[in-house]
């Protein structure tokens, strides 16, 4: 299968938390959605994904290119984004595209204009003064405007409100359609989801549980159905099953 | 490197650590330990540490583009830019205050090639300690300078002690035979700080790509 990420058996030992043999892959114009709950092992995988935090083993492939041999080629070709997280707060917009353009080759000036207008962004702006939902379009304006292939986000929809989600959700698929761009994107808020991912990978103490497409994992976990269920469970109802049955595990011993 | 550099000005760097590069300007005040203008230089990548660290930069810097041994370089760089900056800056300060015909300063070594020299020594043993020390997880900045602080502190002193060691009076000297003795400690402080600077980079980067950010 062509892949344009293709995570194998990552592990990382922290103490306390352990990711081990973490592995998935991501085709080419499909939005995968990396679940669990807090403290699951999502950001550190996003985290190993992109060397910043080196992992114990495992290997990191992108565009069919070993992450850790050609790291900068192919962040070239990647837009990240972390949910929650300020750079710069106290510097204007306009100042953090004029350094963020020069690194890449493939910059669009026209593109980022484009996005710019689209999400209604100004750039006279200081990146504190946006809105969360604004800080997460900016982010994406910045790594659609060098034509990424592939959108790394972190969170992205988290502390949003509904209406701002649903945007960002419409804005997901609408990139996933329209550019010739995949998204990995981790969130706790499965709703999300169930709503734009094709592909979903569930970790759960640093471990992948299931990933597949949409459908198949939602089949993979028909054993948690009840009677009372008519129709397949929702994102929602899986994690929320398995994380019991795991309590209701942990409480028998 | 330049994009690094540019980075590095304009979002890392905080700007009152600019103005420390420019604090070199104070030798030409009459009555002054001139080498504080070495502890203003060792100010400012410090503040811009701390700054880059309150701001996020090394996650933006690590989704760019860029390997954590660059981001280590971008640094590095602005570091020298600050410092060799500020020394730079000084010579026509210190050659405006030759031309007034100022009496030598009474407090400590007098703004001489020596001096300059000493100067270039200083940065390169606190660039090796701070730099080194910081990158070890790249977050504890404090701890990093207050380490590097002790061979800085001691450096100053010795660099002012060495104005009132009869032996040494000619480091504290303009006239031309003594800026000839002189010369060879400045070419002595410009080989030590490229050494040292170089070492430091090559340490901090090796130890940068082992931290988890």
């Amino acid at each position: 299968m062509k892949t344009v990420l293709d995570v194998r058996d990552i592990g990382k030992r922290y103490p306390g938390f352990t990711l081990e043999h973490v592995s998935f892959a991501l085709a080419p114009h499909r939005i995968m959605g990396l679940i669990g709950k807090n403290g699951a092992g999502k950001s550190t995988t996003f985290k190993a994904i992109l060397n910043m935090v080196k992992p114990d083993s495992g290997s990191v492939t992108l565009f069919q290119k070993d992450f850790s041999r050609h790291e900068k080629e192919c962040k070239e070709r990647i837009g990240v984004v972390f949910g929650g997280v300020d750079f710069y707060p106290l510097k204007k917009l306009s100042a953090i595209t004029a350094v963020t353009r020069t690194f890449y080759a493939d910059w669009d000036q026209e593109r980022y204009q484009k996005y710019i207008r689209r999400f209604a962004l100004d750039e006279r702006k200081k990146y504190k003064e946006l809105s969360s939902g604004m800080k997460v379009k900016y982010l994406l304006a910045l790594a659609l405007s060098h034509h990424a292939e592939l959108l790394i986000l972190d969170e992205p929809t988290s502390g949003l409100d509904p209406v701002s989600r649903e945007e960002l959700i419409q804005i997901f698929r609408q990139i996933v359609k329209s550019e010739t761009c995949s998204i990995l994107f981790s969130t706790h808020i499965t709703s999300d989801l169930d709503k734009c991912a094709d592909d979903i990978t569930y970790i759960q103490n640093g471990r992948v549980l299931q990933s597949a497409d949409k459908e198949t994992f939602l089949q993979s976990f028909a054993h948690l159905k009840t009677p009372q269920d008519a129709g397949p469970l929702t994102l929602e109802e899986i994690m929320l099953r398995t994380e019991r049955s795991e309590w209701d595990d942990n409480a028998a011993l | 490197m330049i994009t690094l550099l540019y980075k590095e000005l304009r979002l890392a760097a905080h700007p009152a650590s600019l103005v420390f590069a420019c604090l070199g300007c104070l030798v030409l005040v009459p009555a002054y330990p001139y080498s504080v203008i070495f502890l203003f230089g060792c100010l400012a990548p410090y503040i811009t540490f701390l700054h880059a660290r309150e701001t996020n930069d090394a996650w933006y810097t690590a989704v760019l583009p860029v390997t954590k041994r660059e981001s280590v370089l971008g640094k590095c760089l602005l570091v020298l830019v600050f410092q060799v900056f500020q020394l730079f800056f000084s010579v026509p300060f210190a050659l405006l205050r030759h031309a007034l015909h100022i009496a030598n300063n009474p407090v400590g070594l007098d703004a001489t090639a020596a001096w300059y020299g000493m100067g270039f020594f200083v940065y390169g043993v606190f660039d090796l300690v701070f730099l080194t020390a910081f990158y070890k997880n790249g977050y504890k900045v404090g701890q990093a300078f207050l380490l590097a602080a002790i061979p800085l502190a001691l450096l100053m002193t010795a660099t002012e002690a060495a104005a009132h060691l009869p032996a040494l009076a000619w480091m504290d000297s303009c006239q031309p035979e003594h800026l000839r003795m002189q010369l060879p400690v400045l070419a002595a402080g410009i080989a030590c700080y490229g050494v040292l600077l170089l070492l430091a980079y090559r340490v901090s980067a090796k130890r940068f790509e082992q931290v988890d950010l």
